[in-house]
């Protein structure tokens, strides 16, 4: 998973500072949220600043403390098609091609038609190699090797199986806006009665424009879901 | 050489309001020797592109070459004659006579051919033998497993020596087992025997077998990738380095 690559696809979209970036993960990766802490994305933002792939446009000064907007720069950019043309073929991160889809998806620097055909290429070479090493085996002595390449074709079986069923149903993700990003809370939670009248008015409101349906919701300027 | 060449090949069904475009305007070429994966959901054309190259169905527009012929110009006689010499075909379902042995179920295109009886058992048997059939020669499909009946098919297939096998969905009635033979066995035959094989599948493990697979979708070519670009032991031990068994 590379967090790194999933900031510089939000910040592609538009120019953003650290605490909306913390939000926006939770929203466009759901369970593949890969739980980053808002630490974390600070730093790596600096990081990203150091490397010359973002830099900080402006800082909005108000009444709190500062806040640094940042923004790709086309080096980032040129990082980020770099990502977006490669396979992942790393099982241990194969939740990295789940993001890169979304990133894909929700930011449209890339097809993400292309982006999920280079992961099936990717695949499908793994698979034509372990097969093909597999047939070269002798099963009469090497027998235990041929189960251990057979699970190995198995899972890479089940994740192309995986990527024929997104392939299906990818315009409807692209149609479909992620939840809108809850804040985190911190310790119990709070009691019915207790909630923000605000956001109770909010929730109701979502609850409508969910119910209408048939059209998805544009997204606004600010990463927000209308 | 191109083996076989498809050339904005269009296949419609129906007309006015109902009219189905099952293939539009496809452009593929498949050099000598190779072996090519059809793949796509279901409706996607993949039987009708296989039909077409096989000259069992005609294109709306567009043209299908068989090493530089254009089947859309041939007679019946003719294309039924290029059909028996210049390839062979692979069903699902076998399709063996069953009155008829192993060795005969094998020798039909050269015997409808016109090949002496005797040649023809002989040239059948040598293929049935290559596929380690040689204990079931005589006996009749319903006598053989799945795997072995589609042995069968395949030694017929190979029979008139043909540069071109055709295969369509030829594990889709076995068992993962039977197919993973059947792969091997279309897999030695190009690259053992140097005839390209064009087959439809819509399972991965098999279509995993060839070099090359071409993706359909609503009648279109939409990823033509190749996939067996170095597969050595390497890449093998790569890829399962990466699958974290090593």
């Amino acid at each position: 998973m590379s967090v790194r690559h999933a900031i510089l696809g939000l910040l592609a979209e538009h120019p953003r500072h650290g605490y909306e970036l913390h939000r926006a993960f939770g929203s466009l990766f759901g369970e593949a949220d890969p739980g980053v802490k808002p630490a974390q994305v600070y730093t790596t933002l600096a990081r990203l600043e150091e490397a010359g792939l973002a830099a900080h446009a402006s800082t909005e000064q108000g009444a709190g403390p500062e806040k640094r907007i940042y923004d790709i720069t086309d080096e980032g950019r040129a990082e980020l098609n770099r990502w977006f043309s490669e396979g992942v073929s790393d099982a241990r991160s194969r939740d990295e091609f789940f993001v890169k889809l979304m990133t894909a998806v929700n930011g449209g620097q890339a097809d993400p038609r292309r982006v999920l055909q280079t992961q099936r290429t990717t695949l499908y070479r793994d698979l034509h190699s372990i097969t093909a090493h597999r047939n070269r085996l002798d099963p009469k002595r090497q027998l235990a090797t041929i189960l251990l390449l057979d699970k190995a074709a198995m899972h890479l079986e089940a994740d192309l199986r995986w990527l024929e069923m997104i392939e299906a149903r990818l315009d409807d993700v692209r149609r479909q806006p992620p939840p809108p990003a809850e804040p985190a809370r911190r310790g119990r939670p709070p009691k019915r009665a207790q909630l923000d009248p605000s956001e109770e008015a909010r929730d109701g409101a979502r609850e409508t424009s969910e119910g209408s349906g048939a059209t998805a919701a544009p997204r606004q300027k600010d990463g927000t879901w209308r | 050489m191109a083996i076989v060449e498809c050339v904005d090949l269009t296949r419609t069904y129906g007309s006015g309001d109902t009219m189905v475009t099952a293939l539009d305007h496809v452009n593929l070429q498949v050099p000598d020797g190779q072996f090519v994966a059809i793949m796509g959901p279901s409706g996607c054309g993949k039987s009708t592109l296989l039909n077409l190259v096989g000259g069992l169905d005609l294109p709306t527009a567009g043209k299908v070459l068989i090493n530089g012929v254009d089947l859309t110009t041939l007679d019946d006689s003719k294309l039924t004659e290029l059909r028996r010499r210049k390839m062979g075909f692979v069903f699902q379902f076998f399709n063996l006579i069953p009155v008829l042995d192993a060795v005969e179920n094998a020798a039909l295109p050269l015997t409808l051919d016109g090949v002496k009886p005797d040649e023809a058992r002989r040239r059948a048997s040598e293929w049935l033998v290559r596929f380690g059939l040689q204990d079931r020669l005589k006996s009749r499909p319903d006598q053989l497993s799945g795997g072995q009946q589609q042995r069968v098919a395949v030694a017929r297939a190979l029979v008139a020596e043909p540069a071109l096998v055709l295969a369509d969905e030829p594990t889709g009635n076995l068992d993962s087992r039977a197919s993973e033979e059947i792969a091997t066995l279309l897999h030695s035959i190009s690259h053992d025997y140097g005839r390209a094989i064009v087959m439809v599948t819509h399972d991965p493990r098999i279509a995993a077998y060839a070099d090359r697979i071409v993706f359909l979708k609503d009648g279109a070519v939409v990823d033509d990738t190749k996939i067996s670009e170095g597969h050595g032991v390497d890449e093998a031990r790569g890829a399962m380095e990466k699958a974290g068994l090593l």
